[in-house]
């Protein structure tokens, strides 16, 4: 190819001159030697228009945006190279004092726990929990509203745990007392009121029939009555004969022929 | 104030210990790196991970830039370069396995604002075939050699002049302008190609 000198230009020169072409860059009389190169060689005419066609499709790409959160990464990235390369990590440990040692050790133990607790299910069973304790405080007339600073020093602490056990001790004292004062009333009841006459008799005669009753203890049906009770009428009926059978003359009346 | 000098300065201040002036050179070049790291790598994901290494390698050596040897922009493009390579090299296997023809979805996010944004001028049908065109475009990108590949992005995409290609790439002017017109040239046979057997 650089060997090749068509219309007043050589194939290697025009390789060269291609990119300035392109750009629009080439002028006067070196653009029409150019140009003419361009239509008279088979190789040099087709690589133009390749370069060419392959210039438009990479303009068609335009600027992509980068992630929103590429430059906050990148400064935290190299944030910590910042803290290690210019302070040094020996000077920087001496100039942590303790309460940031604390919180640094705090949060290195709170963390992995915190991480946890962020967790959507244990998020909700701490939901379950605290619900289930306000209603349980609400229930036993707990008001964290009424709470005061006052209220959880050791002194009312103790306080409160006697007049609690005291109320409790008196609310069982008084359950008792309505007890007792209900059972003397049914005693009472029991003494003014005269005794009625059952009719003790009869009573026994039905606990006799019930008591016949529930005899079969087997668990088993009562037996079917299998009488035939159709077939009665041809049964013989055997008749008491009496000691002195009454006599009965029978007369018989022949016709002789 | 020009652009190099305000690079310069930035980098005095940087060097000097003041993290606003670091701040302010990562909001000045994170768009372009990414944006190089983005068509040579192919992925969003490969182009975040790359220009997040570029700065850090940035900042480990921000000392050794000479404001004398060259501008901040063809130091920093330089060590994105040269990361690139390496990740090239790195993922050269993965690459090979690549098609043309493979679903383009992973770029939706990686879209300009400007993209994701409807333009009411245009149809659906329309920006769907310009989203297909660039989408292929930048398939075809990553279809071609390493070394045609930077050279065309550089000019192309990030409108470098051939003598600051040259000294990024450490070849002479002449190949840096071959390599771009041999780089466009297959670039659109690729894409014949493709559009033919779509046909």
């Amino acid at each position: 190819m650089a060997a090749d000198h068509k219309n007043g230009m050589q194939c290697s020169e025009f390789d060269a001159l291609l990119s300035e072409a392109l750009d629009q860059r080439l002028t006067g009389e070196q653009l029409e030697h150019f140009q003419a190169h361009a239509r008279g060689c088979p190789t040099c005419g087709p690589l133009l228009a390749e370069a060419d066609a392959g210039l438009r499709w990479l303009h068609e790409l335009v600027e992509v945006d980068p992630p929103v959160n590429l430059v906050d990464n990148i400064l935290a990235a190299t944030t910590g190279l910042d803290t290690a390369r210019l302070h040094g990590t020996a000077a920087a440990q001496t100039q942590i004092s303790w309460f940031e040692r604390m919180q640094a050790w705090a949060s290195a133990v709170a963390s992995p726990i915190l991480g946890v607790a962020k967790q959507p299910r244990f998020a909700m069973s701490f939901g379950m929990a605290f619900f289930s304790l306000s209603i349980t405080m609400s229930m036993a007339g707990v008001k964290l509203g009424d709470l005061r600073h006052a209220d959880l020093r050791p002194s009312a602490i103790k306080r409160d745990y006697y007049e609690t056990s005291g109320r409790l001790v008196k609310y069982y004292e008084n359950i008792r007392f309505v007890y007792e004062l209900e059972s003397r009333m049914r005693e009472f009841k029991r003494a003014t009121m005269p005794a009625e006459p059952a009719p003790q008799e009869q009573e026994r005669e039905e606990d006799k029939d019930k008591h016949r009753r529930n005899d079969n203890t087997s668990g088993q049906p009562e037996p079917k009555q299998d009488r035939n009770y159709s077939q009665q009428g041809s049964q013989v009926i055997l008749a008491s004969v009496n000691h002195d059978p009454p006599v009965v003359i029978l007369a018989t009346h022949r016709r002789f022929s | 104030m020009e652009d190099a000098q305000v690079a310069a300065m930035l980098v005095r201040r940087c060097i000097a210990g003041d993290a606003s002036a670091w701040e302010e050179i990562v909001q000045r070049y994170h768009r372009r790196i990414y944006n190089i790291c983005y068509r040579f790598a192919g992925s969003g994901d490969d182009a975040q991970d790359l220009t997040q290494e570029v700065f850090i390698k940035m900042y480990r050596t921000l000392q050794s830039y000479d404001v004398e040897r060259g501008a901040f922009m063809t130091w920093v493009t330089t060590i994105t370069r040269n990361l690139l390579v390496d990740h090239f090299r790195k993922s050269k296997q993965d690459r090979m396995t690549d098609s043309l023809d493979t679903p383009v979805s992973e770029h939706e996010d990686a879209m300009p604002l400007s993209e994701q944004i409807h333009d009411g001028a245009q149809t659906p049908d329309a920006r769907a075939q310009s989203r297909e065109v660039k989408e292929t475009v930048h398939k075809a990108l990553q279809k071609l050699s390493p070394d045609l590949r930077e050279a065309v992005i550089l000019r192309d995409l990030q409108d470098m002049d051939y003598k600051e290609i040259a000294t990024v790439l450490k070849v002479p002017e002449g190949t840096v302008k071959s390599r771009i017109n041999r780089g466009r040239a297959e670039l659109a046979r690729l894409l014949q190609r493709t559009y033919k057997q779509v046909m």
